[in-house]
């Protein structure tokens, strides 16, 4: 599937704003279902400073700096990707999760090393005790790995609510857990601490979904969002990526970003400012399907 | 003249037994001074020779001596976050530890290869991290460890200096070898400590000093300079190095400032500091000047609070990305702390053959990683004769676990176990005489051009139980200076008088504008709290007569200037001015003691208190002390409200006299002036508004009043020698320039310092406080006062009125207008985006 994306992130402050930080991780990456076509940022103003690097995690980052008073800023990333299928192995073929987990803990072959990173607790996702027991439910000794990772999203899927008012950037796993609501991100945080807990490897993908609209309603412009999921890593097959918020395997609607131990390694736009007073952030996202 | 002496002095005088007694050392553990013959060991000798000629006496005495300078040079640890609470002097022994030229060199080459290997490490972590794809390092040590920061990776220091500054906390144990307890590059402390035990003791035992052939600490501190030039590239001119600090209320502090001073590296705090176009300024007065090498005593994760998304106070948003762009050098680069993880030790003798391929030469105190299967059995198996305790990050755990062994199987990788400690002894000295006190020495290694270098010495830190020693708790631990004897005569060289030319950064009178800030405030305070002393003052005088308070006829006016200031209520509809005297007097209570709703003496003396702490370093010695006297006012107001008033009045005026007198007239000095002269400006605009409509029904009291809240009366008295008169006593106090309490006099020095500061644009009166200045000066200059009188006709008084309002409006004016070009202070706020997503 080809689309076109539009992100769009403004503030406005009630005083002006004398320096303005931001970092941004709105570049599409290169995946093996996913080719970016096109990238092509604005910002407004225009900033004084802007530099651009590849981070630990391979994603590309835009730093920059607005450094004169200013009552507006807006940042617009649009982008062009295409995206295929996402293959994954049989569910219940794949080996045994303690095999795996064993093979993640105790040996450190070359070819797991992309994984290690994504093993352990992080400033976003704690591993508690009352994740490791949620977990458990769905990894039954000798489950297979896959299989209970699926488990893991459907249960998440129909015992938590969609909230948006549920959560803020914030919120804890144990908090998640404990209100049973959240949003994406707090589904993605529940479900890589679960896997964490049991010694696997899962990252979080930032990134964007094609909304569908009500049948016979128009689709609005700019009423998508943001979305973020879960990547769980299959020894000898690399990265599975699933969806908790809609109870699916990614697939072609999916538009990853970037991925990271947490929201806090991706966030898509994040920044500092000094001054500016009272903040009003507006955030306009638009999955449109390109027909060439 | 006979000493006091303890019971254990007099009596090892009466037996005339050696001050030390060897034996006091229990057997398992190394005696520092004698041997297990309990006959001193050959390099302590003469040093103990020669404390045995200067007797307990004297050595008592030297121990209080010592005390002193300390506490004078204000070498103080607070143990508390309250800034007001009291700070803990950090007990000096006069005793110092001996280490003789064979050991040392041993201790520096085992030193100086960590110091290497330990680089290694981190340019590895940071760069290709071979050893973690190698399993040399295990995964959990880097990505399982928060001191691994995943924003430094691929940042190359400059010089590719990735260790300039390292410490460790080394022992001696049982067979007199020295082993490493901890390491520490994050931000090591303690140097400033070691730095003031030398000074303090060269001049305490400067003999004794001088005839032992002691390595001195300077040349070290050259070599750190140097290094940091040499690989920071920096220009030998005026480099831009500042040292960071969190400030006044981090509890070494008092070390932060001495470095500062002895290294010549302007002292600033994170909000002192600003990124702009990839680079660091420093935020002075006069703009921003660039820096290119911070030595920070900050730890990693509060460096960066943009990158690395903390809400923090401390920290300078942008300095990773400063750091990736390679423009600044930092002392030790961010995500150094890989250093302090309290398990990288028990991989160190391995990586040491991998990376260095040699042994490691100093061994590690003896400890068990559970993240690998022998060290988790171990532990395991021997959970009862082990301390356990966090594996990946500093801190003890809690006391009394109730199963260590589950929680370990909860994540072993997080817990490690060590041996019980066992260090080695030092006869030590404190007022009740000898004792043997456990040693733990802090050692520190600095960069040099080439490799690194120890400094030959060290703070010892003793205490008589080894809990006590690396517990946080230094209130009962004492410190020791460490004197490295060399075999050859050593050179002299001076400590105090710095070892760089005092650069451009010292002597220019330019300050950064948060202390400009604070000393602008520190002076607002203290003539707020003396103005309100004054007027308290007068109303307890008045009211402390035989009189009812309705009698007294000025009583009105003053409680009408209370009311004022906020002070007390006002009255109720319909209620009395003066109000009965029970009433009167709870008012007054609050006035001089609430601790909130409003301000009274007490909250003021907080602010003068607390505006005096951040600005600490900037004030002199006999100035602190009377904050301290303050601070121990402030809780004695149970006596006599006049005498608490006279005493608090007599401490405010010495304060400002010695802050006055001790600040040399530059721009921190210009601030605090102009604080006190904004803040008497308008204290005395209110106090005429408030007189004027009263001095029609009550001339004489009220004017009398006037002179006397304006401490103006003798002036007065002197000059016209006559009655109470309005328009002499007007333009006594508002026009006369001569008169230091008049408003005239206050917007004269205000121009005056207007003119002083620094400014980018050359035309004058182009900034608009100095317009705003001289027109509060021109109009107070022209004010036609002389055919006022009592009964002065009502348009006269209008005028007045309206002159008295404008100067009011004027003088907010000016100081938003001062605030705005030279000490804006904003609030920094971050911001993230929330993710929702969509459920389709």
């Amino acid at each position: 599937m080809k689309y076109a994306i539009t992100h769009t992130t403004a503030y406005s402050y009630s005083e002006p704003a004398s320096l303005s930080q931001n970092e941004l991780f709105l570049s599409p990456r290169a995946t093996q279902h996913q080719s970016m076509i096109q990238h092509d940022l604005s910002i407004l103003p225009e900033p004084q400073y802007r530099h651009r690097r590849r981070d630990f995690f391979g994603n590309t980052v835009d730093v920059f700096m607005v450094q004169h008073p200013h009552n507006k800023l807006a940042v617009t990333s649009k982008s062009i990707v295409q995206t295929s299928h996402q293959a994954i192995p049989d569910p219940y073929t794949t080996p045994p999760w303690e095999e795996m987990a064993k093979r993640l803990t105790s040996s450190c072959q070359q070819t797991d090393f992309e994984a290690f990173q994504f093993l352990f607790a992080s400033p976003l996702i704690t591993v508690s005790s009352q994740a490791a027991s949620y977990a458990k439910t769905s990894f039954a000794p000798g489950t297979p790995l896959l299989a209970g990772a699926l488990n893991l999203m459907e249960r998440i899927f129909t015992e938590f609510s969609y909230d948006k008012t549920a959560s803020t950037v914030d919120t804890t796993v144990d908090q998640v857990i404990a209100n049973r609501r959240g949003v994406c991100q707090d589904f993605a945080h529940l479900a890589i601490s679960c896997l964490r807990s049991l010694g696997l490897a899962a990252r979080y993908v930032s990134g964007y979904l094609e909304t569908i609209p009500a049948p016979g309603k128009q689709k609005l412009v700019g009423s998508d969002a943001s979305h973020a999921w879960v990547s769980i890593f299959v020894p000898d097959f690399g990265w599975v990526d699933f969806d908790p918020t809609n109870n699916m395997v990614v697939g072609e609607s999916h538009i990853t970003l970037a991925w990271g131990r947490d929201y806090g390694d991706v966030a898509p736009v994040k920044g500092v400012v000094m001054g500016g007073g009272n903040h009003r952030l507006t955030v306009n996202v638009d999955v449109a399907v390109k027909n060439d | 003249m006979t000493e006091p002496e303890s019971p254990i002095i007099a009596q090892l005088n009466a037996e005339k037994t050696s001050l030390f007694p060897a034996v006091a050392s229990p057997s398992d553990s190394y005696n520092e001074a004698f041997s297990a013959s309990g006959k001193p060991r050959e390099h302590w000798q003469s040093l103990l020779n020669a404390l045995e000629k200067k007797g307990a006496s004297s050595l008592t005495r030297a121990y209080e001596r010592a005390g002193h300078m300390r506490h004078d040079d204000g070498a103080t640890i607070n143990p508390f976050d309250d800034p007001l609470q009291r700070s803990t002097a950090w007990d000096l022994d006069p005793v110092p530890l001996l280490i003789d030229a064979a050991e040392w060199s041993q201790v520096e080459a085992g030193l100086t290869q960590r110091a290497h290997l330990l680089e290694k490490i981190l340019a590895d972590v940071y760069g290709e991290q071979q050893l973690v794809k190698s399993g040399s390092l295990p995964v959990e040590l880097v990505f399982a460890n928060p001191n691994f920061i995943y924003s430094c990776h691929n940042i190359r220091p400059p010089g590719n200096r990735f260790l300039s500054f390292y410490a460790a906390d080394i022992y001696r144990s049982g067979d007199g070898r020295f082993r490493v307890l901890r390491d520490y590059a994050a931000s090591p402390g303690g140097l400033g400590y070691a730095l003031e035990n030398r000074i303090v003791m060269s001049r305490v035992f400067s003999e004794l000093y001088h005839t032992t052939q002691t390595l001195r600490l300077a040349p070290f501190f050259m070599s750190f300079h140097r290094a940091l030039m040499k690989h920071a590239s920096l220009g030998q001119e005026n480099p831009g190095i500042v040292l960071l600090s969190p400030g006044p209320d981090s509890h070494i502090y008092f070390e932060h400032a001495l470095l500062s001073r002895y290294l010549g590296y302007p002292l600033v705090e994170s909000q002192d500091l600003t990124v702009r176009n990839g680079r660091v300024f420093l935020k002075k007065l006069a703009g921003l000047e660039p820096v290119e090498a911070i030595f920070r005593h900050l730890p990693d994760l509060s460096c960066d609070p943009f990158t690395l998304r903390r809400e923090t106070t401390n920290g300078v948003a942008g300095l990773i990305q400063v750091c990736r762009e390679n423009n600044i050098a930092i002392v030790n680069p961010i995500g150094s702390g890989i250093v302090d993880t309290p398990a990288l030790s028990t991989v160190l003798p391995s990586l040491c053959n991998t990376l260095l391929n040699q042994p490691l030469l100093l061994e590690n105190h003896p400890t068990w990683w559970c993240g690998n299967p022998e060290g988790y059995n171990h532990v395991m198996n021997n959970l009862k004769n082990l301390t356990l305790g966090h594996a990946l990050e500093h801190g003890s755990l809690e006391d009394n676990l109730t199963d260590p062994a589950n929680l370990i199987r909860s994540a072993p990788h997080k817990y490690m176990a060590s041996a019980p400690l066992r260090p080695g002894t030092a006869p030590c000295w404190n007022q009740y005489g000898a004792q043997s006190c456990y040693t733990l020495l802090r050692v520190f290694v600095c960069a040099t051009e080439k490799g690194f270098t120890v400094m030959p010495g060290g703070l010892a830190v003793t205490a008589t139980e080894t809990g006590t020693l690396t517990k946080n708790s230094p209130e009962q631990q004492r410190s020791k200076d460490v004197w490295v004897l060399s075999e050859r005569p050593v050179e002299p060289f001076s400590l105090l008088e710095g070892f760089h030319s005092i650069d451009e950064f010292k002597r220019s009178s330019d300050l950064p504008s948060r202390v400009a800030d604070h000393l602008l405030w520190l002076g607002r305070y203290l003539e707020r709290t003396e103005g309100l002393v004054r007027l308290l003052r007068l109303v307890f005088r008045k009211i402390s007569g035989e009189d009812r308070p309705q009698d007294i006829p000025e009583l009105g006016f003053l409680l009408k200037l209370l009311r004022a200031r906020n002070i007390i209520p006002s009255p109720a509809k319909n209620a009395p001015e003066i109000p009965l005297f029970h009433e009167l007097s709870n008012h007054l209570n609050n006035a001089l003691s609430r601790k909130s709703g409003g301000d009274s003496v007490i909250t003021l003396l907080r602010s003068v208190q607390n505006g005096a702490h951040k600005v600490r370093d900037h004030l002199s010695l006999d100035s602190s002390r009377i904050i301290n006297h303050l601070e121990e006012l402030a809780h004695s107001f149970a006596i006599d409200p006049l005498e608490f008033l006279d005493e608090i009045l007599f401490a405010l005026s010495s304060f400002s006299g010695l802050a006055m007198e001790s600040m040399t007239r530059s721009l921190g000095w210009r601030f605090m002036d102009m604080g006190r002269r904004v803040e008497r400006a308008i204290n005395q605009t209110r106090l005429i508004s408030v007189a004027l409509p009263l001095v029609n029904t009550e001339p004489r009291n009220t004017l009398e009043a006037l002179l006397e809240i304006s401490d103006s009366t003798m002036t007065y008295r002197a000059r016209y020698r006559s009655a109470f008169q309005l328009a002499p006593v007007l333009d006594l106090l508002l026009a006369d320039e001569s008169n230091p309490k008049s408003l005239a006099f206050q917007l004269n020095q205000i121009t005056e310092h207007i003119e002083h500061l620094p400014r980018q644009r050359e035309r004058r009166f182009a900034y608009q406080e100095e317009r705003i200045a001289l027109q509060m000066l021109t109009a107070v200059r022209l004010l036609e006062l002389h055919d006022l009188h009592d009964g002065m006709e009502s348009s006269r008084n209008e005028e007045l009125a309206a002159f008295l309002v404008s100067i009011s409006n004027d003088l907010k004016e000016f100081s938003q207008h001062i605030t705005g070009h030279y000490l804006t202070r904003i609030q920094t706020t971050p911001h993230f985006a929330m993710i929702p997503g969509d459920r389709t």
